[in-house]
């Protein structure tokens, strides 16, 4: 991972287009600012853990447990 | 001229891939769709493909082909919440290359728990977005989500 130190104010580029600003440092909270083109989403990382963790739960799916689901959708059409 | 099936080399633009749920499993290169950056959880891989099973409409699967053991039940949201919208922003389309909506498939994944299956949740927080068109895959992780990342699909 690459280290950089930076002031209030300063920035850095990531590519040519994407930019990151260090806009204000209050106790254990900085503030950022992003400037990105618009088709380049932006996220908080912390957003994936909770869909990571459901991904990991279907993922554990027995082939044999679609059975019952489909037997309930045939018989819902019906 | 009759050959044996087993003679009949195989298409070089397909490969086979023994999986854990599905059986070997035979993919042809433009079925792959790639999910850049991979979904959340497996970041480390990136290319999935799509199996229907007539009968397991309305079910597919999705099917990673470089984790034979990674399978996730997948089924059209529409089918579970018929009035389902997909709140993606237009930042999150054009990553896809999506410009015409008829080129976006939209699935959500569903969790079976082990043996329980009328617990059966899908994911309606986080769908997943493919565009048909250049077979780029997505799943869309919203600040503020309007649906469950738990809902379920059979009443109690």
């Amino acid at each position: 991972m690459l280290l950089l130190t930076r002031k209030i104010g300063e920035g850095l580029l990531i590519g040519s287009n994407i930019r990151v600003v260090v806009l204000e440092i209050r106790g254990k909270q900085v503030r950022l600012g992003v400037e990105a083109p618009g088709d380049i989403a932006v996220l908080r990382e912390e957003l994936l853990e909770p869909v990571a963790q459901e991904n990991r739960r279907a993922a554990q799916v027995q082939p044999e447990d679609l059975a019952e689901p489909v037997r309930i959708w045939t018989i819902k059409k019906e | 001229m009759n050959l044996d099936p087993k003679e009949i080399p195989p298409d070089p633009a397909s490969f086979t891939v023994a999986t854990r749920n599905l059986g070997q499993i035979t993919v042809r290169e433009g079925e792959v769709i790639t999910f850049s950056p991979g979904l959340p959880g497996w970041s480390q891989f990136h290319r999935y493909v799509l199996i229907r099973r007539p009968q397991e409409s309305p079910f597919l699967w999705l099917q990673c082909v470089d984790n034979p053991d990674l399978a996730l039940v997948v089924i059209n949201p529409a089918e579970v919440v018929p009035q389902y919208q997909v709140a993606a922003s237009s930042a999150f389309l054009k990553e896809l290359g999506v410009e015409e909506p008829q080129d976006l498939k939209v699935l959500v994944i569903l969790t079976i728990p082990p043996g329980r299956p009328r617990e059966m949740t899908a994911n309606l927080a986080a769908p997943l977005l493919i565009n048909l068109l250049n077979r780029r895959g997505r799943q869309l992780v919203l600040e503020n989500p309007q649906y469950s990342r738990q809902h379920r699909v059979f009443p109690r």
